[in-house]
């Protein structure tokens, strides 16, 4: 937690979070009055998912993700939660961080999707072509930006040129300098019915989707595939393969687990809002689900490290995987049960 | 082993929910240890992908833009849509015979993708970074 003052002279408070774009977000509702915790904006923003993408690579590894789609977050959020925002995209470099400018100026605060690998503040070990590390921009000063990352624990100054450069980096997936900005928010906004909507909506994502990549079915469909790698690909390439998957549960800003304990402190929350015991039952449910996610990524990580090889193989690193799919499957279930009886 | 601690030794934390004594989450900085297995994977893969690439431009096997293609943590096809050259094309341009003879506007849109100057392109660093 900082303080730091944005361009009209107000103050800004920077909080550590976990994710990089629920943070943003609600560092963006907390900036307008609303006071949300990380957690919450993560539930009602229906962020927790799961994708098997393998025909999309990210530096010769395919994509599993453990969250809602880049964007989604904010824009479900700000609409259930009604409040009144902006997207913009830009052709022009030039015209993109003219307008930036022009919005701080007026004592807005602004999100931004970037590409990680430009931005120079950031270690060697976040430093790879991911197209979708969201940062809020405070205020410019003689060509600096005064920026709030919500990863890092506190505000950080990037140069004009390199923040160029990471909101229009050339290349597939260019994000086209994204940016987002609150005009207002609902000064009574309806909690209870947001959080309902976001389950619903997380249940649906999870159980129903008719393809079978996303969801319960797109675990199983990848644990099947780590499996069978070892004898398909060879070990070293299916080791490469499991560090690549060990990144997405562990290492892009998930808070732990592949996003499932910040989904349990979601739950926790939201069975406080709704004074519901059976809520309460489920974020410990979730939280054991965390836990399944956890040991899998310490058997693929000693697989990796070829530590105690007998036991450690990929058939048992799959089979946690199913082990989750399962347990995930009756929860989402017991979910939409439990969520169709509450009451807005 | 020596540099899984090294990496994480940046002062730049991420936050991992947790529960406290009492059963409610908050946000704390201790990683898992496969994070750095991971981590400390990726990180050695890439370097180690820079150094063959150098080595290779040295030895004349591969051109230049190799090099700086691995710098910048890119494949041919990402390259090939950063400066909106065909792949096949940049594939040709990997070899050094083919890269020596390059027009100079064509140089130009691979430096402005891969942000080095053109004289930079043409070249690739003595020593290991």
């Amino acid at each position: 937690m900082a303080t730091e003052l944005k361009a009209n002279g107000k103050p800004f408070v920077h909080y550590h979070a976990a994710h990089c774009e629920s943070g943003v977000t609600s560092a963006l509702l907390r900036d307008k009055g609303m006071d949300i915790s990380e957690p919450m904006v993560f539930g009602i923003g229906s962020g927790i998912f799961f994708g098997y993408l393998p025909f999309m690579k990210m530096t010769g590894l395919p994509i599993s993700t453990f969250r809602a789609a880049p964007g989604s977050i904010f824009h479900k959020t700000a609409k259930r939660l009604g409040a009144e925002f902006v997207t913009k995209k830009f052709r022009n470099p030039q015209k993109g961080m003219d307008e930036l400018k022009q919005v701080l100026k007026t004592g807005q605060i602004v999100g931004m999707t970037t590409n990680m690998y430009w931005l120079p503040y950031l270690s060697e070990r976040f430093r790879w072509n991911f197209l979708g590390h969201n940062i809020i921009a405070l205020r410019e000063t003689d060509g600096v930006f005064r920026i709030s990352d919500s990863m890092l624990e506190h505000p950080i100054d990037c140069p004009v040129a390199d923040l160029e450069r990471a909101r229009f980096a050339p290349g597939p997936a260019n994000p086209h300098g994204y940016m987002y900005y609150l005009k207002s928010v609902n000064p009574r906004p309806d909690l209870r019915n947001a959080s309902i909507k976001g389950m619903k909506s997380t249940c649906f994502m999870m159980l129903n989707i008719p393809m079978p990549i996303f969801g319960v079915r797109g675990m199983r469909f990848l644990a099947k595939k780590v499996i069978k790698s070892p004898d398909k690909l060879g070990f070293d390439e299916a080791c490469r393969q499991l560090v690549g998957l060990i990144r997405w549960v562990e290492e892009v800003g998930t808070g732990g687990g592949g996003f499932r304990y910040m989904y349990a402190a979601f739950l926790q929350e939201a069975a406080q809002l709704f004074g519901s015991g059976e809520l309460a039952d489920l974020s410990k449910e979730m939280n054991a689900i965390g836990d399944s996610w956890r040991a899998f990524s310490v058997t693929a990580a000693r697989i990796v490290k070829q530590r105690n090889k007998e036991k450690e193989t990929f058939a048992k690193a799959g089979g946690l995987m199913l082990i989750c799919a399962g347990r995930e499957e009756n929860f989402f279930k017991d979910l939409g049960k439990v969520v169709g009886k509450l009451k807005t | 082993m020596e540099l899984e601690k090294e990496i994480f030794k940046d002062g730049m934390p991420k936050g991992y929910y947790t529960q406290d004594d009492n059963g409610k989450y908050i946000l704390d900085t201790n990683h898992c240890w496969s994070e750095e297995v991971c981590v400390a994977a990726i990180v050695s893969e890439v370097r180690a992908n820079i150094e063959n690439a150098r080595k290779e431009v040295i030895a004349g096997l591969k051109s230049p833009l190799c090099y700086h293609m691995a710098v910048r943590q890119m494949d041919v096809k990402f390259l090939a849509r950063a400066a909106g050259i065909a792949v096949f094309r940049v594939k040709r341009h990997m070899r050094p015979e083919i890269f020596a003879k390059l027009k100079s506007s064509v140089l130009d849109r691979y430096a402005v993708a891969l942000a080095v100057t053109p004289e930079e392109l043409k070249t690739v660093p003595d020593s290991e970074a």
